[in-house]
């Protein structure tokens, strides 16, 4: 068998499946919570079905609120158990070396969607400069999913707090803690479906998709799609890798 | 045909004596400071040569035909009751943002501090169950406020309304008309005091943010469809996977 280099630790796998599974959950429930013609993502059939379902928008709402907290009890275990893997996470997403990674992400836009001709037809080597850890691409996903997960959060709990110990004088905070909740959502939910599409359709990143189960990547595509960091660790241990 | 609850007002007939006030506050437990009624008098006028007169105007929540409280909440905690015609608030889906208060002209709502959410007039529902009056209603002593069906032509709030054609008026801002179920007979003195309408900005630029954020997600929609589609049709990546397959 060919040498595995790891990825994640299984902290690392729970979180990112536990993730998933509360922004399902929390994406459907929340949909319904909004009703307003002007606004309605999904028209006003959704809400209207949604809260039948659970027997009424308090319901509804109640059910949010509870995955939600679990949502970010997750998180606050994850940083609890694996600290370390956090602070390489956010180093490593938010670490950005603007020339390489731009160019990174401007040739994989053209390649996914044109292929290589357009870039060859300006006469623009199609090869794409080499990535570390994460690629540009996961980088940006990442660097949304964090900025707005820790806003969706906070503006979360500000609304859950407005009719617990809020008063008149807070609504301000609490009516822009609902547009915030729903405009991160929506940037976040934008970046999730490219994010989906890369990691569990595409050919191109099966093996990166195996190792959010398994933890491991073969050698092969660690050369290929994070070079920079097959360099770093090549040289290391076999099984530290 | 579904019901449309209003009051009918005859402002001529009241007197000033705060009756409706007093027996909502009772009836429905509105703590200090609030109101979900009111009595607007106008400034009496003393003048030579003429008697002082002045007006009354009896209001409350006006259960609006085309309600702002409504269009400014974005859970539709607060909706119109098709059923019923009334301005309702579902207390257990309301978290008290408070959007609806500004945007009511009338003020006729306010966040209550003890339930921490929107209250205003609802025309004391568990009083209807119980097959009495609303609470103003059943207290004013010179029958001024009427509450009743103005779809039902048997109903006393139609009559009046029937009766008193040429002379019914609503009170309203133009420039945010809400189309209100309160409707006035006998003049109730000043008719222009209700603000404009105000849905707060926080509302507005989740509004304006709705196109937005469904076109960033279209955009990414297509996008993904642009790659499924190259990734179906073209079969190959095109890109540097070929030495993936050397390697």
């Amino acid at each position: 068998m060919a040498r595995q280099f790891k990825r994640h630790d299984r902290s690392d796998i729970f979180i990112h499946w536990f993730n998933a599974a509360c922004w399902l959950l929390l994406l459907i429930t929340g949909i319904g919570l909004i009703s307003n013609p002007a606004i309605d993502p999904l028209g006003s059939g959704y809400p209207e079905a949604m809260r039948s379902l659970v027997g009424g928008g308090a319901n509804l709402l109640a059910i949010h609120e509870v995955i939600g907290f679990v949502w970010i009890l997750g998180f606050i275990w994850y940083l609890a158990v694996n600290a370390r893997g956090a602070g390489f996470f956010l180093k490593e997403v938010f670490m950005v070396s603007p020339a390489r990674d731009m160019a990174w992400m401007l040739k994989k836009m053209v390649l996914m969607t044109l292929g290589p001709k357009p870039l060859k037809m300006i006469g623009v080597n199609p090869e794409l400069p080499k990535q570390g850890f994460y690629n540009m691409g996961q980088k940006a996903f990442a660097q949304a999913s964090v900025a707005g997960g820790v806003v969706i959060a906070f503006t979360g709990v500000i609304m859950f707090l407005s009719d617990k110990t809020f008063g008149a004088e807070a609504t301000g905070i609490v009516s822009w803690a609902v547009t915030l909740h729903f405009i991160a959502v929506g940037v976040v939910f934008a970046g999730l479906l490219v994010h989906i599409y890369m990691a569990a359709i595409s050919p191109e990143e099966r093996p990166g998709f195996r190792s959010m189960f398994t933890g491991h990547v073969p050698e092969n595509y660690a050369r290929h799609h994070h070079g920079l960091w097959y360099e770093k660790v090549r040289s290391a241990p076999e099984n530290d890798g | 045909m579904a019901r449309k609850l209003a009051m009918v007002i005859d402002a001529s007939k009241c007197i000033d004596c705060k009756g409706c006030m007093v027996s909502c506050k009772v009836a429905n437990g509105v703590p200090e400071e609030h109101w979900r009624n009111w009595i607007k008098p106008t400034e009496p006028q003393f003048g030579p040569g003429r008697r002082p007169s002045i007006r009354f105007q009896p209001g409350g929540c006006m259960h609006c035909d085309k309600p702002t409280c409504v269009e400014a909440c974005p859970t539709g905690a607060t909706f119109k009751d098709k059923e019923t015609g009334e301005v309702v608030i579902d207390k257990d889906l309301c978290i008290g943002c408070g959007n609806c208060i500004p945007a009511c002209p009338y003020d006729a709502r306010y966040r209550n501090p003890v339930s921490r959410k929107a209250d205003k007039c609802n025309y004391c529902p568990e009083r209807r169950a119980a097959g009495l009056e609303p609470a103003c209603v059943d207290t004013c002593p010179t029958k001024a406020r009427v509450f009743g069906d103005i779809n039902d032509p048997d109903s006393e709030a139609s009559r009046l309304l029937r009766e008193n054609k040429p002379r019914v008026q609503v009170v309203v801002n133009e420039a945010t008309n809400t189309k209100p179920n309160m409707y006035y007979i006998g003049s109730p003195g000043d008719a222009a005091w209700p603000r404009k309408a105000v849905v707060p900005s926080s509302m507005v630029a989740m509004k304006e943010a709705a196109p937005l954020v469904k076109g960033l997600v279209g955009l990414t929609g297509l996008g993904v469809l642009a790659m499924l589609g190259r990734q179906l049709f073209a079969g190959d990546s095109g890109d540097s996977h070929e030495e993936d397959r050397h390697g």
